[in-house]
C-alpha cells in the first residue's frame, strides 16, 4: 500500500517518516524543490531527533517530489502541511485549502483524503469533497519528539462524516499498523479535541507558572510539590508542570485563540482562556525583569550572554520564543549568543556577538540567561562559567544547571518556581 | 505599551507645561531646565483652563511644535463631587479644543491609578481601568478625550503614588508619614497597614516623562517602580530617618486590606536602562531635603 503525504513541512515529514517506520511505501510531496531535494539526499530541512536515521533507514520506500501528479499512484493521502499563523495566533488557511484543491484533483478513485493539519471546527465538513473518503486526522506531533509520537501515537482521533460507517480498507489498514486505540467521532469533534488537548496542556502549564511565581516569593520551592502531584492519579505522571517563559512555539497560541474566537461568535465564556494566554504573556517577561533589577538597572554598558535561540530544545523553530523576545528588548546592551542549531543572525541584533560555543558567549558577560534548555547546556561546568563571566548573575529559567552547583561556584542563581 | 515616534532621543522645541505650579510640575521644570529643554509653564493664573476664554487664549499661547504636558486638575483634596468632576472636564475640553486646532506635536496627559479597580492587585497597562470614584471615572474620561485629537500623537501617564518634599497633597503615606512625624512624633496607620502599595518619588515620575518627551511616546504607559511595600514598612522607614523614637501606631481596621503591584515590564521595554529610586533611598533623600530647608 502506498501512502502520500502532501507538504514537506515539521507535520508531513515526521508522519511520513513514521509511515516509513511502519512498512509502507510512502509519496512525499511538496512545490518546494529545495525542500525535495534535501529529502532526496537524506537532509530533511528541520531538525529532530531521529529524523534523518529514519529516513536513511527505509529510504527504499521513500519517494519525494515536486510533482503533485505523483500523489495519484497513492492509496490513501494525508494533507500534512504546517498552518501559518500570526502574531495573534490566528491561522491563514489560504494554503491549506489551495493543497486540498490540488490534491483532490489528483487523487486515483476511491482513494481515501486525509486532513492531518491543525484546522479550525467546521473546515473539514465544508470541503466539497466526497464524505465517504474524507478524514480529519488529529496530530499531536511535539517538537523535539516529532518522530517518536508520529510513530508511537497513544491514540487515533479520527474525525468523520459518519463514526458508526465502515472505514474505507487503506485507511483502515495503515491506522491499524500503529497499534493504538481507534477513536472515531465526527468532524467537529475530532476538531474541537485538538483543541481541547491543547487547552488541558496550557491548563496545566498555567498552574505550574503560577504557583512557581508564588514559590519563589515565598521561599517555597516548586519542584518539591511537583511529585506529589504526579503521584494524584487525578494528576497523572505526565501532566505538564514545569513552568515556563510562555506558551510558544505558535500551535497552542492557534488553538487559544480559536476557541476566543468561537466562543466570541456564539457567546459562550472563554475568560479561563484568556486568563491563560495573559499569564503567558507575564511570565515571558521573567527574564527581562530578573535582568533589569539586578544588571540593566544598575550597571553601564552591561554585557549579556544567552544561551538558547530556539524556543525549546531539539528544534530549530523559533515561533514565539522567549529568547528572542528577550533579546529584542536588549538592543541597546551587547549581548553574546549562542545556540546549538539556530544561528545568531536570528536574533536580529544592533550589538550581538556571535559566540562559538557557550564558553565564549559567558566570556566577560555581567549575566547569563539560558532560554532554551538544551541537553548540552546542562553539562556546563558551573565553575567555568563562573570564571569566564565578568559578573555573578545566572538566569537559569528551566533549571538546566544545578542550583546547589551554581551557588558554590559563586553565581546568583535564580530558576523559575525557586529551589 | 508605548511606541515612540522619535527613534533617537530628540530634544523636544519647546515643552508646554499646564499646571505647572503643581508638585510633578515644578519637579519636571527642574528637569527641563538641567537639560536645558525650553518650556512654557502655564498655572491658573495665567489661563484658567476652566473658562469658556480658555480655547482661544491657550491657542494663542502653545505652538505647533509644542509637547504639551497636561498635569492640571483638580485632586481629590480639592473635592470628590460631580461639581469638582465637571470642573475638571470642562478644563480638559478647553485644553484639547485648543491642542487639537493648534495640533500641536505631542499631547502628554497625567492620569492616575485611580482608573484602575481597587481590586485589581496586580496591574499593568493592559489591565482594563474600571475606576470606582468619580475621580477615577474624571481620569479615564479625560483619558478617552486626550485620545480623541485628531492627528495628534497622544501618551497617557497613569502615574501611582507619588513622594516628594514638596507634596500639597498630604495623601496617606510617605508624606503624610513624615509631617505627622516631624509634628507628633507618631504615625498613625489604617488598622496595621498591612496593605501595599508602589510609592515613586516624584523626581522619577519626572524623569519618566522626560524621556517619554524626548522619544515622543504614545500609548499608555503607568509610572510606578515595580516594587511595593506595606504602609506599615512605608512608617518604619519614615521613622527611621528620625533621631527621636517616632511611635507607629496601630488602628483597628474599619475596610479589608487592598494590595496593589505594578507590572513594569513594559517600562523595561520602553527604555530598559530606566531606574527607579528605592523607597528606603527616596524617604532618606526627601527627609535631608526637609532638614536642608528648614
Amino acid at each position: 500500500m502506498r501512502v502520500g503525504f502532501a507538504g514537506m513541512t515539521h507535520l508531513g515529514v515526521n508522519s511520513a517518516a513514521a509511515a516509513l517506520a511502519r512498512g509502507f511505501e510512502v509519496v512525499g510531496y511538496d512545490a518546494d524543490r529545495n525542500a525535495i531535494a534535501g529529502l532526496r539526499r537524506g537532509e530533511p530541512n528541520i531538525v529532530e531527533p531521529g529524523l534523518p536515521e529514519v529516513l536513511q533507514k527505509h529510504a527504499a520506500r521513500a519517494s519525494f517530489t515536486a510533482d503533485i501528479a505523483d500523489l495519484s499512484r497513492c492509496d490513501l493521502v494525508y494533507i500534512a502541511s504546517d498552518v501559518p499563523t500570526d502574531d495573534l495566533g490566528a491561522s491563514d488557511l489560504a494554503g491549506i485549502r489551495q493543497l486540498i484543491e490540488g490534491v483532490s484533483a489528483k487523487l486515483g478513485q476511491g482513494a481515501v483524503l486525509v486532513v492531518l493539519c491543525q484546522v479550525p471546527p467546521g473546515f473539514t465538513r465544508a470541503l466539497a469533497l466526497p464524505r465517504e473518503r474524507l478524514f480529519y486526522q488529529v496530530e499531536t506531533l511535539v517538537f523535539g519528539h516529532a518522530v517518536e509520537r508520529a510513530m508511537h501515537p497513544e491514540r487515533i482521533i479520527l474525525g468523520c462524516a459518519d463514526p458508526a460507517a465502515v472505514r474505507p480498507k487503506a485507511l483502515e489498514q495503515f491506522l491499524s499498523a500503529f497499534a493504538c486505540p481507534i477513536l472515531p467521532m465526527r468532524y467537529e469533534s475530532a476538531e474541537l479535541a485538538k483543541i481541547a488537548i491543547n487547552c488541558c496542556l496550557v491548563s496545566s502549564v498555567s498552574v505550574a507558572n503560577t504557583l512557581a511565581e508564588l514559590c519563589e516569593s515565598l521561599g517555597a520551592a516548586w519542584p518539591e510539590i511537583v511529585p506529589a502531584l504526579k503521584l494524584d492519579k487525578r494528576i497523572g505522571q505526565h501532566a505538564y508542570l514545569a513552568p515556563g517563559l510562555g506558551i510558544a512555539g505558535g500551535n497552542l497560541e492557534r488553538d487559544l485563540a480559536t476557541v476566543c474566537r468561537l466562543a466570541d461568535e456564539r457567546g459562550t465564556d472563554a475568560g479561563v482562556v484568556r486568563a491563560w494566554m495573559a499569564n503567558s504573556r507575564y511570565r515571558r517577561d521573567w527574564a527581562l525583569n530578573e535582568l533589569h533589577g539586578a544588571v540593566l538597572s544598575k550597571l553601564e554598558d552591561p554585557v549579556i550572554a544567552v544561551l538558547g535561540l530556539a524556543y525549546k530544545q531539539d528544534t530549530h523553530s523559533t515561533k514565539n520564543s522567549p529568547s528572542l523576545a528577550l533579546l529584542a528588548h536588549l538592543a541597546p546592551f551587547r549581548v553574546r549568543v549562542f545556540d546549538p542549531v539556530v544561528p545568531a543572525s536570528a536574533a536580529a541584533h544592533p550589538r550581538c556577538h556571535a559566540s562559538t560555543s557557550e564558553l565564549d558567549a559567558c566570556e566577560g558577560a555581567d549575566a547569563l540567561a539560558i532560554m532554551t534548555p538544551w541537553t548540552q547546556f546542562g553539562a556546563l561546568d558551573p565553575v567555568r562559567i563562573a570564571k569566564t563571566m565578568r559578573g555573578k548573575l545566572a538566569l537559569d529559567p528551566y533549571a538546566v544547571l544545578k542550583a546547589s552547583a551554581c551557588r558554590a561556584a559563586g553565581l546568583e542563581y535564580r530558576t523559575l518556581g525557586g529551589t | 505599551m508605548i511606541t515612540h515616534l522619535n527613534s533617537a532621543p530628540t530634544k523636544p522645541e519647546r515643552v508646554a507645561l499646564l499646571g505647572a505650579r503643581g508638585f510633578i510640575g515644578a519637579a519636571l521644570r527642574k528637569q527641563l531646565d538641567v537639560r536645558k529643554i525650553p518650556y512654557l509653564a502655564l498655572t491658573s493664573s495665567d489661563v484658567d483652563l476652566s473658562a469658556s476664554s480658555a480655547p482661544d487664549k491657550l491657542a494663542t499661547l502653545i505652538k505647533p511644535s509644542d509637547s504639551v504636558v497636561m498635569l492640571a486638575a483638580l485632586t481629590p483634596d480639592k473635592g470628590r463631587d460631580v461639581a469638582t468632576m465637571m470642573k475638571n472636564f470642562a478644563m480638559m475640553q478647553n485644553t484639547c479644543a485648543a491642542a487639537g486646532k493648534i495640533s500641536c506635536a505631542h499631547f502628554v496627559y497625567f492620569s492616575s491609578d485611580a482608573v484602575y479597580s481597587a481590586a485589581d492587585a496586580l496591574v499593568t497597562e493592559e489591565t482594563p481601568p474600571s475606576p470606582q470614584d468619580l475621580y477615577g471615572a474624571m481620569h479615564h474620561t479625560r483619558e478617552l478625550m486626550a485620545r480623541s485629537l485628531p492627528k495628534v500623537p497622544v501618551l497617557v501617564l497613569r502615574p501611582t503614588l507619588i513622594y516628594g518634599l514638596d507634596d500639597t497633597h498630604n495623601s496617606y503615606g510617605p508624606n503624610r508619614f513624615r509631617r505627622a512625624a516631624q509634628k507628633d512624633g507618631r504615625i498613625t496607620l489604617f488598622g496595621g497597614g498591612e496593605e501595599t502599595r508602589d510609592h515613586i518619588h516624584v523626581d522619577d515620575v519626572a524623569a519618566l516623562t522626560l524621556r517619554c518627551l524626548l522619544r515622543r511616546s504614545t500609548g499608555t504607559l503607568n509610572a510606578a517602580t515595580g516594587v511595593s511595600h506595606s504602609f506599615h514598612e512605608v512608617a518604619e522607614v519614615v521613622a527611621k530617618q528620625f533621631k527621636t523614637a517616632v511611635e507607629i501606631v496601630k488602628t483597628p481596621r474599619a475596610h479589608p486590606a487592598t494590595h496593589r503591584h505594578y507590572d513594569i515590564s513594559a517600562a523595561i521595554k520602553a527604555f530598559p536602562d530606566t531606574r527607579f529610586t528605592g523607597i528606603e533611598q527616596g524617604v532618606a533623600s526627601v527627609h535631608r531635603e526637609m532638614l536642608g530647608k528648614s
